[in-house]
């Protein structure tokens, strides 16, 4: 299924104004629709608000949020944060990593699911904790991983 | 309407909406600037001309901080002074440039500051990044090796030129001056004009010229 990236970022710009302000909230909506930011959504964006490529580029770059490469259909959230880290946080993000194969920041091969870190969830009572799509699993072991990411462990 | 601010200790009279750099400039006193530049808007992004304002918590950047009635303003007090110094380390120990292998060496801007203020090898052991020479362009050859992001071809690009081919992305460390989406700098992207190079302070912008074949090789990268 191909999708006319162009074509449907102007759909969405359709809806705002020419304002700048209305940058962000115009990325938002077309990395919801596309699942990140293609280059021809981005250059319709840019032309739209009359902004330079370059600065949508390092407005995109600059948040976290923002995605410039497909990323998996299930999201997996992983905490980083000091009570996460002090209760084995990196054991929790080591298994992941060796169950898929991926580091943070990465997409598995079928598309399936992207690894990421967080500084923290806000959930520090519950540590270590994760994030899989929306849901939020604290207390974490190495075992509930296994039970939580339902992908066999790679052959290692 | 005059204000009347006391600089270094004397009564002077500047008009309102002027700089504290502009006003000491105007008084005989001399800040030292590096992002500064006449010709562009003030942008506060190297903090090389800090001074002291009295009831002000930090340091201020006098390039773009206007005057008020009664400020009292030191600019060379030893707190400024040993502030000035230690960013322009900060600065060079980021720079990953060696001097005497550097084209630009005798008119590089941070070269003069480090030298002005008495700042020799940095004592600060960083990572520094190595990008690929981009030398591509018959217009404009780019280092970012060398730059310092001080934003100076950003503005002179906006402001002077009227193009919109620079722009700053990614974040903290890895931020860099980027082309359009990252991409090196090429005939479609910047054409005849040149207008940033004499804006660079360092030799991350020059006019290109013959590459030693040996310069041309694969580029050194470190990845974290």
């Amino acid at each position: 299924m191909e999708v006319d990236f162009a074509k449907e970022s102007e759909k969405i710009t359709a809806n705002y104004s020419r304002d700048s302000g209305n940058l962000i909230p115009i990325l938002q909506e077309a990395q919801e629709k596309f699942g990140y930011l293609p280059a021809e959504a981005m250059q319709k964006i840019a032309k739209f608000l009359k902004l330079p490529e370059s600065t949508i580029f390092g407005v995109s770059t600059f948040y976290a949020q923002f995605k410039l490469t497909p990323t998996g259909r299930t999201k997996i959230v992983v905490c980083r944060g000091t009570a996460c880290h002090v209760r084995g946080g990196a054991r929790i993000l080591r298994e992941i990593e060796r169950r898929l194969g991926i580091k943070p920041g990465e997409t598995t091969e079928d598309m399936e699911y992207s690894l990421e870190t967080i500084a923290c969830i806000g959930a520090c009572a519950l540590a270590p904790t994760m994030r899989i799509d929306n849901e939020t699993y604290g207390q974490m072991t190495t075992k509930k991983v296994a039970e939580v990411v339902g992908v066999e462990a790679k052959a290692s | 309407m005059a204000l009347l601010v006391t600089l270094n200790g004397t009564q002077v009279r500047g008009r309102p909406g002027q700089t504290i750099l502009e006003l000491a400039q105007e008084n005989g006193v001399d800040i030292p600037t590096l992002c500064h530049h006449a010709d562009l808007s003030p942008l506060g992004a190297c903090r090389v001309c800090v001074v002291e304002v009295e009831g002000s918590r930090t340091l201020v950047g006098s390039c773009h901080t206007p005057i008020a009635d009664g400020m009292v303003i030191h600019t060379h007090s030893p707190k400024v002074l040993e502030s000035r110094r230690v960013i322009v380390e900060l600065l060079l120990a980021s720079h990953s440039g060696v001097c005497y292998m550097c084209d630009k060496a005798n008119m590089c801007e941070l070269r003069k500051i480090a030298a002005e203020l008495d700042v020799g090898l940095p004592r600060f052991q960083v990572r520094k990044h190595y990008y690929p020479l981009e030398d591509v362009s018959p217009y404009i050859a780019r280092d970012l090796t060398k730059c310092i992001m001080c934003r100076r071809c950003v503005r002179a690009c906006n402001e002077v030129a009227k193009h919109d081919v620079f722009a700053i992305a990614y974040r903290g460390f890895d931020s860099k001056i980027v082309v359009d989406f990252d991409q090196p700098i090429d005939k479609e992207v910047c054409r005849d004009c040149g207008v940033c190079i004499p804006f660079c302070p360092t030799g991350a912008l020059s006019q290109p010229r013959e590459t030693k074949t040996e310069k041309k090789g694969k580029p050194l990268v470190v990845t974290s």
